[in-house]
Formats: structure tokens, sequence, C-alpha cells
């Protein structure tokens, strides 16, 4: 039904005098509001940033926000794909590859006429800054298995995300053919990806979930390190993540490498786990701090592991073997018990705080967006959350959505595009536009 | 009804002077009086077939004939539906005849609440025609009027080529869900009564578009054509298959048709250099 504003003037001379009449009146308003200069900030002025201007690139081995720093503000949009035929599908690649380029280089859409709907929603004004952007592109399950002709080229590990023990899994916020990770420093700028997208491809994919986080933002330090940011449990998250800075310790965690078992399309490639999992907050800030610290198996003021003095320190369980330093039992020492044989479950973190409302019960939906990179999705997310099954933190969690996606490498230059590789291998012949 | 005083009613709204100078297709402001006119046949056609149903209906209603009532709920709605959004020109009966639950704040328990989705929850979520007689009377009164006043309207150009994208619109935003007829299930029929009403106003401004712009006409086709296809399947001898037995599938096939029907029809106005 219509919304209030569609309220009609039926009369004919209404409708035949009623918007030029209004239309003078607001030009002859507009002069005068123009004339008067304010001084200093106002309630609505922009807040500033000088980051707009930064900017990841797109083209490379690999697709860009995996290894790229984490800014303030993520996103997972989850995608049904219509897209069937080899055309179809090279067609939104292609149509997919040429947005993200112009999103995250930044610039000016092109100008129409003022009779049709804008080029571009606006919402950044009429120049898009790169504000830091990265669109990484993800395939699921689903995407293989529908098309006959891929089906063959389907990642070894790609499955469809299963529930574990915890989980509660809402069908609406769960799995897709195709998943896209935005983010950015700015939420606004996230979205304005996502509806460029939305406005692009709507014959090629229609939107199924998403959802969005956010990063807690700290204060330069005056020596030039950098610490990690909290989650909604007040923890510091990331603290032992691999150095994704470290290139060839990159080429064993993240990439899938040449030598892999892995279809030759998939080298330089991914795979991405993404989790919703809800945080109970007020059950939480009603635990003790103690408690809280021995669940995550760390210091909550620093981040450091018991017996150490800064987040960085490194626990050493083997002088610890029955838990009396660091509970066998805790988060941090069942993700990664720092054996020989855990060190091929190591995974790359990259998770955002959502919050998105307020529960029938009145607590907070809160939570953690994880997402998380690994050459081998068994040996790595698998594995590793099969060993938190059960640990004490679950009373404080609960998975409510996700999936698994395989993340193609990345576009080499400006005449590739993310997917080639997949369509190639399928023996679908794609033109390289330009060089 | 009478086609001259449609015919003539319509010449007068397309005047030079509401026209602006086309910007997209060459088309003059008199290229759209025939159109206008053929469309404004279209909507009291509708109209007529409206009132004759809704009287069904609403008798259905009242003389106690749940399952009568609950067979005419589908049908009924479709020539509403097709004309959406010229009847939605006029809020207070738009509201009073086809608002859901939602749009009030006690939702199905608010003394504002009638019309159309007010008798379905009678019918199909309480089962019974049981106290729905003055919302039968109501609704019958509301299309009355509703016929009346747009017998005497002068259809506004703009909305009835923007009519094309906002039908489109309405699906998009609220029916691929499921969520219009949430009672009786019967989103089917609204669907085809939407893509139905939306296709008439594209073929009818057609020709002056596709000197143009053919590849626009062809890809806008495709889409409406892509629709009729997939709700095809979905036909029964009465009408339509409820709306839970569209697959997950079939439901993405039709969503993306939609948005990519509003994303093109919403150039439709531009194009014939209508503001
Ligand atoms: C809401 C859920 C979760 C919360 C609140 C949480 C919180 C934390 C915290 C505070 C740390 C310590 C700091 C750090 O090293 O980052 C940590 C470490 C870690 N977490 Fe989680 N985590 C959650 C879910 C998960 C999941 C689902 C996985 C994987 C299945 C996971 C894997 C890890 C790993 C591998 C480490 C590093 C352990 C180490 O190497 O010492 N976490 N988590």
């Amino acid at each position: 039904m219509a919304t209030d504003e569609t309220k009609l003037i039926t009369t004919r001379r209404g409708l035949l005098f009623g918007a030029g009449v209004a239309g003078s009146a607001l030009a002859a308003g507009l002069t005068s509001a123009h004339s008067v200069q304010k001084q200093g900030e106002q309630v609505a002025d922009a807040p500033v940033s000088d980051k707009t201007q930064e900017r990841q690139s797109f083209y490379g081995p690999h697709q860009a926000g995996i290894v790229t720093p984490r800014p303030a503000a993520g996103m997972i949009a989850s995608f049904h794909v219509l897209a069937q035929t080899p055309d179809d599908v090279e067609r939104l690649f292609r149509t997919l590859s040429g947005r993200i380029a112009f999103l995250m280089q930044g610039g000016t859409p092109p100008e129409l006429d003022d009779k049709l709907p804008p080029a571009d929603s606006g919402l950044l004004g009429p120049v898009v800054p790169p504000d830091n952007l990265t669109i990484t592109v993800s395939l699921g399950s689903s995407f293989f298995d529908q098309r006959d002709w891929l089906a063959p080229y389907k990642p070894l590990r790609l499955s469809r995300m299963k529930a574990f023990r915890n989980d509660a899994l809402d069908a609406d916020l769960c799995h897709g053919d195709l998943a896209l990770q935005i983010s950015s420093n700015t939420p606004d700028t996230n979205i304005h990806a996502l509806r460029d997208i939305l406005k692009n491809l709507p014959d090629l994919m229609v939107l199924r979930w998403k959802q969005e986080g956010s990063v807690p933002v700290l204060p330069p330090k005056p020596d030039g390190t950098h610490e990690s940011a909290r989650n909604f449990l007040g923890f510091r998250d990331g603290s032992a993540n691999p150095d994704a800075t470290d290139a060839p310790l990159m080429d064993k965690i993240v990439w899938v490498a040449e030598e892999s078992d892995e279809p030759d399309w998939a080298r330089g490639g991914t795979y991405q786990a993404v989790r919703i999992i809800r945080n109970f907050v007020e059950r939480w800030d009603r635990t003790p701090l103690g408690e809280q610290e021995r669940i995550i198996g760390r210091k909550k003021p620093t981040g450091a592991p018991y017996g150490g003095h800064t987040e960085h320190d490194v626990p050493d369980y083997s002088k610890d073997p029955d838990g009396a330093i660091t509970p066998l039992d805790a988060h941090i020492r069942l993700a990664n018990p720092r054996t020989k044989q855990s060190d091929s479950n190591l995974i790359l973190r990259r998770p955002f705080n959502y919050s998105n409302g307020v529960s029938k019960s009145g607590q907070l939906e809160q939570g953690l967006l994880f997402i998380c990179y690994q050459a081998d999705l068994e040996k790595g997310f698998i594995a590793v959350q099969k060993r938190l099954d059960g640990e004490p933190l679950e009373e404080y969690i609960k998975p409510i959505g996700g999936g698994f996606f395989f993340t193609p490498p990345g576009p080499r230059d400006e005449a590739d595009f993310v997917g080639r590789t997949l369509l190639e291998a399928a023996g679908h012949a794609v033109t390289r536009l330009k060089s | 009804m009478k086609l001259t005083t449609a015919l003539s009613a319509s010449l007068f709204a397309v005047t030079a002077a509401m026209i602006p100078r086309a910007a997209m297709a060459d088309v003059s402001p008199l290229d759209l009086v025939g159109p206008i006119a053929d469309y404004k046949i279209y909507v009291s056609e509708n109209l007529e077939v409206l009132v004759t149903d809704t009287k069904a209906f609403t008798d259905a209603v009242k003389a106690g004939d749940l399952e009568k009532a609950k067979s005419l709920f589908g049908s009924t709605r479709m020539s509403y539906e097709a004309i959406e959004p010229i009847a939605e020109l006029f809020s207070d009966l738009d509201g009073s005849i086809d608002s859901r639950a939602d749009d009030h704040e006690k939702a199905e328990k608010d003394p504002e609440f009638t019309g159309f989705h007010r008798i379905e929850y009678g019918l199909f979520a309480e089962n019974s025609t049981k106290d729905l007689a003055p919302f039968a009377d109501k609704l019958m009164a509301d299309v009355t009027e509703l016929n009346k006043r747009i017998t005497d309207l002068t259809l506004p150009p703009e909305k009835v080529v923007g009519g094309a994208a906002a039908l489109m619109e309405e699906v998009a935003a609220t029916k691929i869900s499921g969520e219009e007829d949430r009672y009786s299930h019967t989103d089917l029929w609204d669907f085809k009564a939407n893509f139905d009403g939306s296709r008439k106003i594209f073929e009818l401004v057609r020709p002056l578009v596709e000197k143009d712009d053919s590849a626009f006409v062809i890809k806008v086709s495709g889409n409406f054509d892509k629709v009729d296809k997939t709700l095809a399947k979905y036909k029964t001898e009465q009408g339509y298959e409820l709306y839970d037995k569209l697959t997950d599938d079939d439901r993405a096939v039709l969503a993306a048709a939609v948005n990519t029907l509003a994303e093109d029809l919403s150039t439709l106005r531009g194009k014939l250099g209508l503001n």
C-alpha cells in the first residue's frame, strides 16, 4: 500500500500547478538561506577524517582484504547466484570485478540526465573516496554443486557448513552461493559499496543475508607499536594471530600453495570460514573477572597470557602440563595447544564485533562476526572448532549463522577478473579485454 | 464504462505544458496521448471487474459462506493489484482497502485495520466469517468510492509510466517475502496481477522506446517472460498454488527478475522525457 508521502492532490488544478508553485517558492527560499554564513562547528557538520584517501590495491596474486590490516568497519554479505551458464557466470565475475575495481580506486561516477535515476547512490558525495575499501569475493559449495559444468572443479575441502555442538543455526543467516567481505574505514563506505553492487548486478545475484561489524578504534601509540583491538567480551582479539606481514608464513597458513592437491585454478586462493557468534554479554558482565580470564586464558587489561606481561608474550604449555598456569580448557589453549601437531591447524582470524538490536527477552543481540582464512579448511577452522567444542566459553556464546567459502586468487591486472582461473579450468574460453 | 469520457479525460491530461521536452527517446508529448488513453481504458475495465468481484466476495462473507469467501479471495484482489499505482493515488482508500496488519500499531486487533487483509485474517487465520460483515460492507463501499474517484480522475502521465516500476517496487519490497497475503498465502495471484499491470504499461509505451533503445525493450520483455514462465509452473485450475509451494530457487529467480525489472523500468519515465 501507499506510504503517507503519496497523498495526492486530486483536483486537476492541483495536479497541473502544484509542483510549479512549490518549486518556485523553494528557489526563492534558497537564496536567502545561502547568504547566511554560519560561524564555527555546527551540530550536523560531517565528522572529519584524514583517512578517506587511503587505498588498497585490487590486483595481485591474492585478493585484498585477507592479509590487509583490519579497518574499523566490516561486513559479510551472502548472495544467491542466478547466473547458470558459463557466459552468465563470466558476466557476473567481470561485472563484479569491474565494480570492485572502481569502488576500491574511488572516482567520479558517470553523470546521467536528471530525468534518470543517478548512476550512484551519492551517499558518499559526488566523488567516491577509496576510504581503505576492500571487497573480497568468495564462493560457497552450492555455487559448484548447482552447476554441473563447475562441480568437477570444486576445491577439495569446500563443504557446506554443518552445525557444531554448540550451534543454533538460523537458516536465514547461513551459507550462500557467493559471499562478499566488504571492509573499510567506515560503515557508510561499506554500505555504499554494497548498494552499488546490488544496483549493478540485479539479474545475476540476490542478497540473502548480511552482517555488519566494527572494530573499536585506538589512538596511535607514541612508540609506533600496535595493539590488538578488543571484542565485545572486553578481551583483546588477535594477539596470537600469525604475522600477516610474514609472506612465507602466509604462504604456509593462508594461501593454497603450488604444490597442494587442490585444483590448479585455486592456487593463491584461500578458504574463508564465517561464523556469526552471539555473545551473551549481560551474563558475561556478571561473571567474576578471574573466571572470565580463566575461560579465555589471558589477562583482561593487558591481554597477556598467564605469567606474561604483554599480549605478545607466548605461553609455554610444555612447562604447564596440568594447567596450573593456563587452564587446560581455556579458549586459547584449546584453540592452539602449541604442540608440533597443532602447528598445521593455524588460521588467520579477521573478525569484527557486531551489535544488532534487542532480543525478545530484552537482551542485547551482540557478538562476533568471526572470519578466518586458511589454506586447508579441514585442518584449519574445522579442526580448531572441533577442539573448542565443549569449551567453558560456550556458556556465553551461541553460533547462529555463517558459512564456508572459497576465496579465488586475485586478479593479476586490469584486464583480469576474479574467477577467471576457474572459468578457464572449466574449459570456458575467456578473452582478456585489455592488457 | 463509457469510452468517450475516458478518452477525453486522458486527452486533457496530456497537454504540452505538462510534459517537458523529451530527454532520451525522441518522444513528443502528443505521442503519449494514445498510450495514456488506452491505459485509462485498462484501469476502468479492471475497476469494473473489481466492483463485480468484490460484490460476490463480500456477499459470500456476509452470507457466512466460509468456503466460497475463501475461494474468491485470491482472484478478487487481482484487478486491484493490477492497477495498484493508480488505486494508491488515493492514500485514504488504499489504507482502508489494502493495508496490512503491521501498518497498524495494534496489528490485527487495531480498529483501523480494515479491508481485504482484515477479512483475510478472519477467513484464513480465524477460519470464520463471524463479525466480518461490517468489514465486508466497508470494503464494498470503499471499492465503489474508488471506482467513482478514478473515473473522474485525469491520469497524470508520469504516474502512469512510473507505475510500471512502482508495481515492481511493491513486489520487491513486500511481496517476495510472502508477507502480503500471510494468512491465505495467495501471494502468487497478487504477483501475477502486479506483473501484468506493469507489463501492460510497458507494452503501451513500448513503441515509443523501441526505435531508440531496442536493447532495453528486449531485456525488459525477456524478464517479463521469465516471470511468466516461472509463475506458469505454479498455475492450477482455479488460479495459483499457495506461496509456501514456491521453491527457494524459484523465489530467487522471481526476486532477481523483479529487481532487474525495477532497475530497468525506473528509467522508463526518463526515457520518455517525463519528470
Ligand atoms: C565469540 C566467540 C569467540 C571469542 C569471544 C573469542 C575470543 C578470543 C580471545 C579473547 C582470544 C585471545 C587473543 C587472541 O589470540 O586473539 C582468542 C584466541 C583465539 N581464538 Fe577465539 N574467540 C571466539 C571464537 C573463536 C572461534 C570460533 C575460533 C576458531 C574455531 C577461535 C580461535 C581462536 C584461536 C586460534 C585463537 C588463538 C589461540 C592462540 O594461538 O593462542 N576463536 N579468541
